[in-house]
C-alpha cells in the first residue's frame, strides 16, 4: 500500500507543475458551461422538461462535465503510447502491480483538478442560475462515493480501451466511439430525455452510470435513486479492474511487436 | 555461482504480411496472413555471479528481446532462462527486487522533479526502511558525485547528472544484476570514463553482476572480461574479450617517426597507410608478417619514435558482424 501512496505523492506534485494545463482546461470548462447554459436558457421558458427545470439542467451539465474532465487524465492516451512505444516492458520490472501504479498515479493527478473543478463548478452554478433548491447536506456523502464510483470506472475502461494498442494496430476508434456513448448517454442529457425503452437499457450501462447516475444525485437526490444505481456503478466499476487486469495481462505477452 | 542460465532461449514473433496494391490490402482484411520471425533462436549460455558480460550485436540481433525474456517481461516462445534461481516470467515481481536497470535511452526519473523526489518513490517501491534508505543514498551520492543537483528538477540537469542519477536509481535496492542498456550513449568522454569507473567499482565492491548491452566498443573492452555478439537472434561468438581481440586482431597499426627518410620495409601482410619522408604508418597484418619480422627490418637507428597500436574495438566488432553476414561462424 505505502508504495501506492508514495506513487500517488509524486504524481501530485507532478501534476503541480503543469499550471498552464490546468489554466487551458479551466477556461475550456468555462467556456463548455457557458454555451449549455446559453443553449438551455433559450429551450427552457420558465417550465420543465422530463423533470428538470433550469437550474437543474445547468447544474447537471456542470457536474457531468466535472466528471469528464477529471477522470480522463490522459489515460487512453498514455496507455496507447506506452504500448506502441514499448516503454511499456520498462516498466515492468519493478515491483508494482501496473495497472494500480497507473491508478495510484491518476489518484495523484486528480486530486489537484478535482479540486480545482469542484470549486470551478460550484462557482459557475452559482453564477449562471444560483444555488439549487432542494439541496440537502445529508446527500453529500453519497454524492462523493458515486463521483469516486463513476472516476474510478472511467478510468479503467478508458485503460482498457487504451491496451487493446496490444491487439489492434489502430486503437483510437474505440476511443473515439466510447467517448461520443458518454457525451450523448448521459453527459449532453439525462437518460430521463430519452424513450422509456432507452432509458431501461442505458440505466445499465456503464456510460449513464458514469455520468447520470452521479450528477442526478446532486441536482436530485433521492435515495431510490442511490439505490437503484450504486450497486450497478460498483458492479461495473469491479468489472472494469478485472477488464483491464484481464486485457492488460493477455497483452503483455504480445508486448515484443513493438519496439522489440 | 551462475547468475543468469539460458537454456535453449528462443522467441518467435507474428508479424502480419503487408503486400503492395489495395487487393492485397483488402484481402489481409479478411484474412490476415502471418509472418514468423525468429528474434531470438537457441541461445544457450549462463553469466557467473560477479561477472561482467558485454552482450553486442548489431540493432535488430534480438539483444533487446532477450533482455526482455531475462526480466520477465517477454515469455519465451520455447526454452527456458533462469535468474537468480528464479524463473523470470512466473516471478516476475519477485525477479525484480534483485534485478536493476539503466536505459540509455529511457528515463526512470520524473522530468519535472528533483531526483531526490524519484529516489524516495523507488524506496518506497522496493520496501526500503527509511533509514537503510537514507544509508544508502548517502554512499550513492558519495560514490556518484550527485552533491547539489539531486534538488534540482531532472529537466535541468546535464544529461551527464541525469545518466548519474539514472544509476543511483536503479542502485537504491542493491540489485544483485544490473542490466545496462547503452549507458553511455551520447556522454562526453569525461562522463564515460566517470560511469565505467562506477560500474568498475560496483562490481568489486558489491559483486553485482553486469549485463552490458552497447554499441560503444571502449565499454566492452573497458568494462568486460567476456563479450557474447548475437546477430540474427543466434549466439555468433562467445569468448573472452581478450580472445576475440587476438583473434580478430591480427592487425597492428605501426607509426613511425624517422630521423632521416628512409622507406618503409617491403612485405607481404604489410599495407601503407600513410607515407612522408620523416614518418610513416601502416598496418602489419601479423599472422603474415610476423612482429619480429617487421621490427627487424626497421632500422632501430634511424626511429625517433615508435608506436604500435591495436586496432579500436569498433573494427573488430565490425569485422565479426560482416563475417558472420558472410555466413556462418568465423573461427
Amino acid at each position: 500500500m505505502r508504495k501506492y501512496m508514495s506513487i500517488a505523492g509524486i504524481s501530485i506534485k507532478n501534476s503541480l507543475v503543469y499550471r498552464a494545463n490546468v489554466t487551458g482546461r479551466v477556461i475550456f470548462y468555462f467556456v463548455f458551461i457557458f454555451i449549455f447554459f446559453s443553449l438551455w436558457s433559450v429551450i427552457y421558458k420558465g417550465n420543465e422538461i422530463a423533470g428538470y427545470n433550469l437550474t437543474q439542467m445547468v447544474w447537471y451539465i456542470c457536474m457531468t462535465e466535472l466528471v469528464v474532465f477529471c477522470s480522463g487524465s490522459g489515460i487512453f492516451g498514455s496507455m496507447n503510447h506506452e504500448v506502441k512505444s514499448g516503454s511499456i516492458a520498462y516498466q515492468l520490472i519493478r515491483p508494482w502491480n501496473y495497472i494500480f501504479k497507473k491508478f495510484a498515479e491518476m489518484l495523484g493527478t486528480i486530486t489537484f483538478s478535482l479540486s480545482v473543478f469542484t470549486i470551478m463548478a460550484i462557482i459557475l452554478g452559482m453564477i449562471f442560475v444560483g444555488p439549487l433548491k432542494d439541496f440537502n447536506p445529508v446527500a453529500i456523502p453519497f454524492i462523493v462515493l458515486s463521483f469516486l464510483l463513476s472516476i474510478t470506472m472511467n478510468f479503467f475502461l478508458l485503460m482498457s480501451l487504451g491496451l487493446l494498442a496490444f491487439y489492434f494496430e489502430e486503437n483510437s476508434p474505440f476511443y473515439f466511439i466510447y467517448t461520443k456513448l458518454l457525451f450523448v448517454f448521459g453527459m449532453l442529457l439525462p437518460i430521463e430525455f430519452l424513450p422509456v425503452w432507452a432509458q431501461g437499457i442505458l440505466r445499465f450501462l456503464p456510460f449513464s452510470l458514469i455520468t447520470w447516475a452521479p450528477a442526478k444525485m446532486v441536482v436530485d437526490f433521492s435515495f431510490d435513486h442511490v439505490l437503484k444505481v450504486m450497486p450497478l456503478q460498483a458492479v461495473w466499476c469491479v468489472a472494469a479492474v478485472f477488464l483491464a487486469q484481464f486485457v492488460f495481462s493477455r497483452g503483455i505477452r504480445k508486448v515484443n511487436i513493438h519496439g522489440g | 555461482m551462475a547468475a543468469i542460465v539460458l537454456d535453449k532461449l528462443s522467441k518467435t514473433y507474428k508479424v502480419k504480411v503487408r503486400e503492395e496494391g489495395l487487393k492485397s490490402a483488402l484481402k489481409s482484411l479478411v484474412k490476415p496472413t502471418y509472418k514468423k520471425v525468429e528474434a531470438v533462436s537457441n541461445v544457450s549460455f549462463s553469466v557467473e555471479a560477479g561477472e561482467m558480460l558485454a552482450f553486442i550485436g548489431p540493432n535488430g540481433a534480438g539483444k533487446s528481446t532477450t533482455i526482455k525474456m531475462l526480466t520477465g517481461i517477454l515469455h519465451p516462445t520455447t526454452g527456458s532462462a533462469n535468474v537468480l534461481d528464479y524463473n523470470p516470467v512466473k516471478d516476475r515481481r519477485k525477479l525484480s527486487y534483485q534485478i536493476g536497470a539503466v536505459f540509455g535511452q529511457k528515463s526512470q526519473l520524473s522530468f519535472h522533479l528533483p531526483p531526490v523526489d524519484s529516489f524516495r518513490l523507488l524506496s518506497n517501491v522496493y520496501e526500503i526502511d527509511k533509514s537503510e534508505y537514507e544509508g544508502r543514498l548517502a554512499r550513492l551520492a558519495e560514490l556518484l558525485e550527485l552533491g547539489e543537483f539531486m534538488n534540482t528538477p531532472v529537466r535541468k540537469l546535464s544529461l551527464g547528472q541525469r545518466i548519474r542519477c539514472e544509476f543511483a536509481a536503479s542502485l537504491l535496492h542493491a540489485p544483485k544484476i544490473l542490466f545496462l542498456d547503452e549507458p553511455t550513449i551520447g556522454l562526453d568522454v569525461v562522463v564515460k570514463h566517470n560511469i565505467r569507473e562506477l560500474i568498475t567499482n560496483l562490481n568489486k565492491e558489491e559483486n553485482v553482476t553486469v549485463f552490458l548491452t552497447s554499441h560503444d566498443a571502449g565499454d566492452v573492452e573497458n568494462l568486460c572480461r567476456r563479450a557474447i555478439v548475437i546477430d540474427h537472434g543466434k549466439v555468433a561468438l562467445d569468448m573472452s574479450v581478450k580472445k576475440m581481440k587476438y583473434d580478430y586482431l591480427n592487425k597492428k597499426v605501426i607509426s613511425l617517426r624517422l630521423k632521416a627518410p628512409a622507406a618503409i620495409p617491403e612485405m607481404d601482410g604489410v599495407t601503407p597507410i600513410k607515407v612522408t619522408p620523416y614518418a610513416a604508418k601502416f598496418s602489419v597484418d601479423t599472422r603474415i608478417a610476423p612482429m619480429g619480422k617487421i621490427l627487424a627490418a626497421l632500422d632501430s637507428e634511424n626511429i625517433e619514435d615508435i608506436t604500435i597500436e591495436e586496432p579500436p574495438m569498433e573494427e573488430i566488432i565490425a569485422s565479426i558482424y560482416k563475417g558472420n553476414r558472410k555466413g556462418g561462424k568465423k573461427e
